[in-house]
């Protein structure tokens, strides 16, 4: 494994040390955490090697947000702890974060920033060269189609617009792991097709994908391999014709719901329905 | 079939079919009990933000600061024996002290942003809406007024022997003026929307803020010294003034209920009671869902920047001076993000410049009565406690609200990017937000008052009384952040916090002015000790500002993210 960076040091910053170490992209090690007596997440081992695309599933409230919140250091984990390039995201922040990207389900972004501005803002937060972050930041507004709205706060962008924003934040400097938290949400068609296969590519030069999201399909496509998590335990782990196999359904979604639905979904559709119209069905 | 007959009147009500008939002007009363119980609970939490389990709300806690004022007051006012002169002063602190609350929290109380997304697609009339913004605004209010007229009340009654009759009216009094007080600051906005295009408005609404609270300042220290210094006017506290004066209407009903009646207590009583009704009545009607939409619109909306030929936004000369003195990344990237927010956001400006008026105010009250002095002479008047100490004391106020406002975002979501960025020293950001405010505000604007000093004293004199107040405000500013320690713009922002502040600051004040007059007291007897006093002081600033740079340091190590 590398030296460790110095903390402040622009060295923190995965262009000035790419990784030498033969170390999992990902680990995590009986991460768990409780919001007042409440375990939302219970002791979660995981390994995502490099280069991998992994997607993380569960129902609502199954744990995920909080584990990618874990992760990237944004809470502290009750117990466990979670590696990244090596580095325990606890104990040695600094570099752990100079490595990872991070796309957030919430979208929040500093709405009265205008892209450039954020972007840029972003850039010191990595340390990274002013000069080199305006290009790039310029070059991925471009190729995202919004760089005529550069200039105007973000106030008055579309949810897809925002979502642009906050990818082109989580690459700017270039991190070995992403965390992407529905990161398709509000996108238009063709910037998905972008993305999913921009992912792709960044996963064949070894960057490491770690995927949450409710869109099955997509998660089907693009990832290597599928955890489903449900009451913050992981219940499934494989790729997905191992979790077909597993349970003999003959798509994600269907292995999806095997695993995690707690009723018959069609009984559950009836009841439904019958309670919208208040009358009951044939 | 009965059933039938419900389930189409159900239908009706759901889809609002049915209220064609009942029109705009009908009451829905389950919606208004819905309407009002989620308007209370949204009052209780916001007010509870980022509060944790078992400690006192701060809300609470400003209502307990109220009432120690009204019990102060009330105990200053005793030697008067006057129960009109005593009403006077105790009702009209409570009516400023509530329209300041009210402005300071106008947005979420009186046109909460929220209520025209969430219920204009929705069956709720005008009159529904209205009403349940009198009951939200009646729920922020009463607590506000009975803080601060019940003690006085109770002590009052007690101690003037003015009896339980007394007691009880001047608190009604005492409400009924503090609601009509918040229902004039409702039409004082919509004057001004109406007065100028709305496009105007959006530009001055700011202002009207800093202004409201000018004119309120202006009112309070104004009158009672009017008063104070006028014999005639002490001795016919009946005066015809009083007919002008609104606390003067509700302090003769007290009077006129208690039992002392007058023709012009029935007077009084009559255009308090009058006056009341109209005020309250007009404010009601000119609150709509369409109103409340107005005003979070022009509220949320981006302000209108100054830009130069290459669409960069023009940044002030003091801007530059703080950036060059920043050194990592991280504190640049406060500053930038701090100075975008305080150019754009007008909510965010609204909560801050406010507290530019209140010195501003003090200062233009002191230039018209003459009580503005060098520091190295006595006060005009000889007494120990002069106009220009409370100005003194408002001008260390100001870093109170930016302090307050630094940490404290509608967008504090976005904050988790602070939480993934590699910061080795994460209290770096909030340090950079801070030199945004003292070098964009805090500089600029104490060089703004020693020019407006020179005006009224010897340059020397004016440089002096700046170069002791600053270091003092920048001490207050690097002690008070220590009060909410966290990450720039990462906290929701907190229903009654700034109530809670300016209730805070005029305890403060009772501690703070005699500091400041003993300053004065020392550099007018011996001169020579002007310099040690000023290097003491700067060499305090300095000391507070490292040492709550490296609690800083310490604490935001261990800041989670609060989304």
């Amino acid at each position: 494994m590398n030296a460790p960076a110095t903390p402040d040091a622009a060295s923190t910053g995965p262009e000035a040390a790419a990784p030498a170490t033969r170390e999992p992209a990902v680990v995590f090690r009986g991460l768990t955490k409780e919001f007042d007596g409440l375990v939302a997440v219970a002791g979660v081992d995981l390994v995502v090697p490099r280069g991998q695309i992994c997607g993380y599933l569960g129902p609502n409230g199954a744990g995920k947000t909080t584990t990618v919140k874990m992760a990237t250091g944004m809470l502290r984990p009750t117990s466990g702890t979670a590696l990244i390039e090596g580095f325990d995201i606890g104990e040695r922040p600094l570099e752990a974060k100079a490595r990872i990207g991070v796309v957030p389900e919430t979208g929040a972004l500093y709405e009265n920033l205008t892209p450039r501005e954020y972007l840029s803002l972003v850039g010191h937060l990595y340390h990274l060269d002013q000069h080199e972050a305006e290009t790039k930041a310029s070059t991925f507004l471009e190729l995202f189609g919004i760089a005529d709205s550069a200039g105007r706060t973000m106030r008055s962008f579309s949810r897809g617009m925002k979502q642009k924003v906050l990818i082109s934040a989580a690459l700017l400097h270039n991190p070995d792991v992403l965390f992407l938290d529905e990161p398709l949400s509000g996108l238009d068609a063709n910037t998905a097709l972008v993305l999913k296969e921009l992912l792709r590519e960044l996963a064949s030069q070894g960057k490491t994908v770690f995927y949450c999201s409710h869109v099955l399909e997509v998660v089907e496509k693009v990832c290597d391999r599928i955890v489903i998590l449900m009451n913050g335990e992981i219940i499934a782990d494989g790729n997905v014709d191992e979790l077909k196999n597993m349970t003999e359904a003959v798509s994600l979604e269907g292995v999806f719901s095997e695993l995690t639905s707690t009723g018959d979904l069609p009984d559950i559709v009836r009841a439904f329905s019958e309670s919208v119209t208040g009358s009951k069905g044939e | 079939m009965g059933g039938h007959k419900g389930e189409a009147a159900d239908r009706e009500h759901v889809t609002g079919a049915g209220r064609a008939g009942a029109g705009e002007n009908a009451v829905d009363w389950r919606q208004l009990r819905a309407l009002l119980t989620a308007g209370i609970k949204l009052d209780v939490r916001t007010s509870r933000a980022g509060v944790g389990r078992g400690k006192v709300p701060p809300f609470v806690i400003a209502l307990m600061t109220y009432a120690v004022m009204g019990l102060l007051l009330a105990v200053g006012l005793r030697p008067q024996g006057d129960l009109f002169v005593y009403s006077l002063f105790t009702i009209s602190a409570a009516m400023f002290m509530t329209a300041l609350a009210v402005i300071m929290e106008y947005v979420t109380i009186v046109a909460h942003p929220d209520d025209f997304q969430i219920l204009a697609h929705r069956p709720v009339s005008s009159r529904t809406y209205f009403w349940a913004k009198l009951g939200n605004l009646l729920f922020y209010v009463t607590p506000i007024a009975l803080a601060l007229t019940l003690p006085a009340a109770i002590f009052g009654g007690f101690f003037l022997e003015a009896g339980a009759r007394f007691s009880v009216f001047h608190v009604l009094g005492g409400l009924v003026a503090c609601v009509s007080t918040s229902a004039a600051i409702v039409l004082l906005y919509t004057a001004a929307l109406k007065l100028v295009s709305y496009q105007r408005f959006t530009s001055i609404i700011t202002y009207v803020h800093s202004g409201a609270t000018l004119v309120l300042v202006m009112a309070y220290f104004l009158l009672p010294r009017m008063i104070e210094e006028d014999p005639q006017l002490l001795s016919l506290t009946r005066g015809p003034w009083v007919y002008v004066a609104p606390p003067a209407w509700y302090a003769g009903t007290v009077e006129f209920l208690s039992g002392i009646a007058s023709p012009q207590g029935t007077a009084l009583f009559l255009m308090a009671a009058i006056s009341s009704v109209a005020v309250v009545a007009a404010a009601m009607n000119t609150i709509s869902l369409e109103y409340s939409r107005r005003i979070s619109e022009l509220m949320s909306s981006s302000v209108e920047e100054d830009v130069s030929a290459d669409g960069k936004p023009r940044r002030r000369p003091f801007f530059r001076l703080g950036l060059i003195s920043l050194g990592t990344g991280a504190e640049r990237a406060g500053y930038v993000l701090m100075d975008a927010y305080m150019r754009r956001d007008r909510k965010l400006r609204a909560r801050v410049y406010p507290a530019f008026g209140l010195p501003l105010a003090v200062y233009a009250t002191a230039l018209i009565r003459g009580d503005l002095h060098s520091p190295f002479v006595a006060s005009p008047d000889g007494g120990p406690v002069a106009l220009q100490e409370i100005m003194g004391l408002y001008c260390i106020f100001v870093s109170l609200f930016f302090a307050s406002a630094l940490t404290q975002s509608e967008e504090w979501k976005a904050s988790w990017i602070f939480h993934v960025a590699p910061l080795g020293d994460a209290s770096a950001v909030l340090q950079g937000a801070r030199r945004l405010v003292v070098w964009r505000y805090l500089v600029p604007f104490f060089i703004l008052l020693f020019v407006l000093l020179c005006f009224a004293m010897p340059v020397l004199g004016a440089a002096t009384f700046v170069l002791m107040i600053l270091p003092l405000c920048l001490a207050a500013f690097a002690i008070l952040t220590l009060a909410a320690p966290h990450m720039p713009m990462s906290q929701e922002i907190e229903r009654g916090r700034q109530a809670r502040q300016i209730a805070f600051f005029m305890l403060l004040g009772v501690t703070l002015v005699p500091c400041l007059i003993v300053l004065q007291l020392l550099m007018q007897e011996f001169p020579r000790a002007v310099g040690p006093i000023l290097a003491g002081l700067w060499l305090s600033a300095w000391g507070a500002e490292r040492g709550v740079r490296a609690l800083l340091r310490r604490r935001l190590a261990r800041e989670e993210y609060a989304g």
